[in-house]
């Protein structure tokens, strides 16, 4: 149980880790959306994930409880995160922003 | 006159650091914060008041009367965003647009005319974009979960944290996110302009009402322990009941004021179309 406990939480933070990385290297507007609304959406999943199985270790009615209000945010970060991304790609297109392309200067 | 305020802002500069050298060390166990109020507040807030959560019941019973001015801060922030920004009086604008929805054919009106009467046409915003199913559906999906969470969190403010004003903002953003993710008449069409602005004193009158209720049953302002004769319970589990009374109020003032500012902000008093 802890071993997967364990490797949950580090994927979760390597790919929060990615995320921000990412957010820093990435060209331009789009792009670097690209890991801010994937990598993150990913690595909360699973960094929750993991935090509600470590939950159950000890297990009673209230740490079962506990583990499914975990649950429940991890299905509206689902919704949310995603939701939220296209909102702001669909902001950057309506205003006019075009698109990174190769050979250009990184803004 | 420049030069006058800096010199007045530079000397009430130097009283404030001047007086807050005297302040206690930060986080200092002997200061007097520490040694005789919080660990009051941490050992006798369950006893009095039969509240676990003691930042509850401090904010709402031991300190009542500061709680009940700072939701009528909130309340006035609403009434003075609202009296400065409303345009009032039924001035229609220019020109309107309407879009037929089975087409998709823009139609734009000047003052004085109207659309046949049929349900295919839809009042748009001057700035109008096409719908986007991702955002709308993803938002009708979330908001009336948001919403449940916002009464939990009013509800549970007693044992978790949360509390009236923590609820009430989230119940307000649910509505101002229908206001983003459709348009404001649509929120408007949920959460009318007259429901808000009675609504919003109506929360604060609740929590000034409890007060003046335990004035009228023999005690002192806000003293909660007197409800127990009206609600049949024993005073500590009263004072439990009292709290949560003032923290229905507190939520919908909060909740309302949220919307409110909103609504004159986001459309400039007009009421007429939103961002």
């Amino acid at each position: 149980m802890d071993i997967l406990v364990c490797i949950l939480l580090f994927s979760g933070l390597f790919f929060l880790t990615a995320g921000s990385i990412g957010i820093l290297r990435f060209p331009d507007f789009y792009s670097r959306l690209h890991p801010a609304g994937k990598l993150d959406t990913l690595g909360t999943l699973l960094a929750l994930l993991g935090l509600a199985l470590f939950n159950l270790q000890h297990f009673s009615l209230g740490a079962l409880l506990t583990s499914l209000k975990i649950m429940l945010i991890i299905i509206f970060v689902f919704v949310a995160s995603p939701t939220a991304t296209h909102a702001i790609v669909d902001a950057g297109v309506r205003a006019g922003l075009a698109p990174w392309t190769k050979g250009e200067k990184r803004r | 006159m420049k030069i006058i305020g800096l010199i007045i802002t530079i000397i009430t500069g130097a009283f404030l650091v001047y007086a807050a050298a005297d302040f206690p060390a930060w986080a200092d166990p002997n200061s007097p914060a520490s040694t005789y109020l919080s660990p009051y507040f941490i050992e006798n807030s369950m006893k009095d008041t039969s509240v676990p959560n003691f930042v509850t019941s401090l904010l709402a019973d031991y300190r009542g009367f500061d709680t009940m001015f700072e939701t009528t801060v909130i309340f006035t922030a609403g009434l003075v965003c609202f009296i400065l920004l409303r345009i009032s009086g039924g001035k229609e604008p220019e020109t309107s647009h309407y879009r037929h929805v089975l087409t998709g054919v823009t139609v734009t009106l000047k003052k004085g005319h109207k659309i046949p009467e049929s349900e295919d046409f839809e009042r748009i915003d001057d700035l109008w974009t096409p719908p986007d199913l991702i955002i709308k559906t993803g938002c009708r999906l979330m908001i009336p979960f948001i919403q449940l969470f916002g009464l939990y969190v009013i509800a549970h403010g007693h044992s978790s944290p949360g509390g009236g004003f923590q609820g009430g903002v989230i119940l307000g953003a649910s509505i101002i996110l229908l206001a983003i993710s459709h348009d404001l008449r649509t929120a408007l069409e949920k959460m009318r302009e007259k429901v808000v602005a009675i609504l919003c004193p109506i929360g604060v009158s609740i929590y000034a009402g409890t007060g003046a209720l335990c004035l009228l049953l023999g005690v002192n302002f806000l003293d909660y322990s007197a409800l127990a004769s009206v609600l049949h319970v024993d005073p500590i589990a009263a004072r439990s009941h009292g709290i949560f009374m003032v923290e229905i109020g507190v939520g919908i003032a909060v909740m309302t004021t949220m919307i409110w500012i909103y609504n004159n902000i986001s459309s400039a008093g007009k009421y007429n179309q939103g961002l």
